[in-house]
């Protein structure tokens, strides 16, 4: 009986460390995962991709309800807009064309432009059931080009950047589980683009629920509330221009020298069927992005 | 053949979990409250009662296998899930050599096995520095909720898989029980 007893304790005490080892096994900074994880992530997605569709087909029938219910104001609303876009196109070929000879007198190439991305369409087939755990998968990966690091976004605005992938499967980490270790270097435009305010969206705060957007060149001191904050591409990760939130309020940090600005996300978190992941165009050494986590 | 229903199973509670979220009400994912579906550890409660032998370990190897997928599909931190889910089995397995499986045996061992893992999930992750929460407000907005959901759960699959396991058991574990 005592050996029994033992060999229990024993079994318990392997367990244990064997969980150790994992845990600081997988909380280490890795860059790729294991072969044995992206082939069962692959399995389970595909798993994945058969499942989601029926349960897709029920809930749409539940939004589709509450969407008939809406739709009468909503097209009053529309019809409005629409009347407001005809002017806008007009206003925005002309900047186009101004904007294309610009660039040819300057002598640019498509991809020396910080803005421009390749979307990549994907569409969410799980949701990690760990509330704790703010991650996403999506039904594209290595196979379909898309890699650790882009942005994901839908058309409201950034939600996340990839995590990992797999050939036919992609982690996104949502921005609500950004922490120290993921900034985003971000602005709010002024109308003068020298006075930009510029600064890094440092970690998601649960506490308020919000982006935390530390200001670090502020030319004049009048962020207001309701201003959108958008990705500057200056971080060399993202793209820039990718809307990421709304100024909530602004608050001055404990040694009162800088200010931080609390930034509510753009897109909805928790109703996400679509996304887009941004491929940044701009063609950069395979380093930058590392160096940049480093430099952060 | 037989013997692939039940990790058949799993797995299809594995690849529902993701999905589960999305079937709740958005209000109640954007609340305070954190339902977390813990439907794989539901059946494996439903294993270790009607399923298993006394001598007969099937459930903590499954626990052990399934937790462990959970952890590379949703978390990428590995072994939290797969330590959970084996140890609130094993406590499990030895409580139910006291009592005789039905209904309510069933309720009061799913609770356990889900307050058991869910708060060894809770110290694993604060340890790890995963999450930071207080716990008082763990208590309230997370296990509570998640467990008497996955409780709802559990009475609903009840009716539909307990004959069955119950057979399953007697036909594959009567003659070859090494494990």
């Amino acid at each position: 009986m005592s050996f029994l007893r033992r060999r229990k304790l024993f079994i318990f005490l392997i367990g244990f460390i064997v969980l150790v080892a994992l845990i600081g096994f997988s909380l280490r900074d890795r860059a790729n995962l294991t072969i044995a994880e992206q082939f069962v992530l692959d399995t389970v997605g595909f798993a994945q991709k058969v499942v989601h569709t029926p349960v897709n087909f029920i809930t749409d029938i539940f939004t589709n309800i509450d969407d008939f219910r809406d739709t009468y104001t909503e097209n009053q609303v529309l019809k409005e807009k629409l009347a407001e876009y005809k002017g806008l196109i007009y206003e925005v070929q002309g900047l186009k064309a101004e904007n294309e000879e610009l660039r040819e007198i300057a002598d640019l190439k498509e991809s020396d432009q910080l803005r421009n991305f390749t979307p990549i369409q994907a569409s969410v087939m799980s949701r990690s059931p760990e509330r704790w755990v703010e991650q996403v998968t999506i039904n594209k990966g290595k196979d379909d080009g898309v890699a650790e690091n882009m942005a994901v976004i839908t058309p409201d605005g950034m939600i996340g950047k990839i995590l990992t992938t797999s050939s036919s499967t992609a982690k996104v980490q949502l921005l609500t589980g950004f922490d120290q270790f993921n900034r985003i270097s971000a602005s709010v435009s002024r109308e003068d683009s020298d006075k930009d305010i510029r600064g890094m969206i440092e970690e998601y705060d649960e506490e308020s629920g919000s982006l935390l957007f530390r200001i670090i060149e502020e030319s004049d001191k009048d962020l207001k509330e309701g201003e959108l904050v958008f990705s500057s591409g200056l971080g060399g990760v993202f793209p820039s221009g990718l809307p990421i939130g709304e100024v909530k309020e602004v608050v001055p940090d404990q040694y009162g020298l800088t200010r931080t600005a609390l930034v509510e996300p753009a897109a909805d978190m928790y109703d996400i069927n679509q996304v887009i992941v941004v491929d940044r165009a701009m063609d950069e050494e395979e380093d930058t992005a590392d160096s940049e986590e480093e430099a952060e | 053949m037989k013997r692939l229903y039940l990790p058949l199973i799993l797995f299809l509670f594995l690849v529902m979990e993701g999905v589960a979220l999305d079937l709740l009400p958005g209000s109640l994912l954007t609340g305070d409250l954190l339902i977390v579906p813990h439907w794989v550890l539901i059946f494996l409660v439903f294993i270790t009662i009607f399923y298993d032998k006394e001598t007969t370990y099937f459930s903590i190897i499954y626990a052990l296998t399934f937790g462990l997928l959970i952890d590379v599909v949703y978390t990428g931190i590995l072994g939290v899930y797969m330590f959970s889910y084996a140890f609130a089995i094993y406590i499990i397995h030895l409580l139910n050599k006291m009592l005789h499986g039905n209904i309510h045996v069933s309720i009061l061992l799913g609770a356990v096995a889900v307050i058991l893992s869910d708060i060894s999930i809770h110290v694993i992750y604060l340890v790890a520095g995963v999450n930071d929460m207080m716990w008082k407000d763990y208590f309230m907005t997370r296990l509570l909720p998640t467990l008497i959901s996955n409780l709802v759960f559990l009475v609903v699959l009840y009716p539909i898989v307990v004959k069955r396991l119950t057979t399953w058991g007697q036909e594959q574990l009567s003659r070859s029980n090494t494990l």
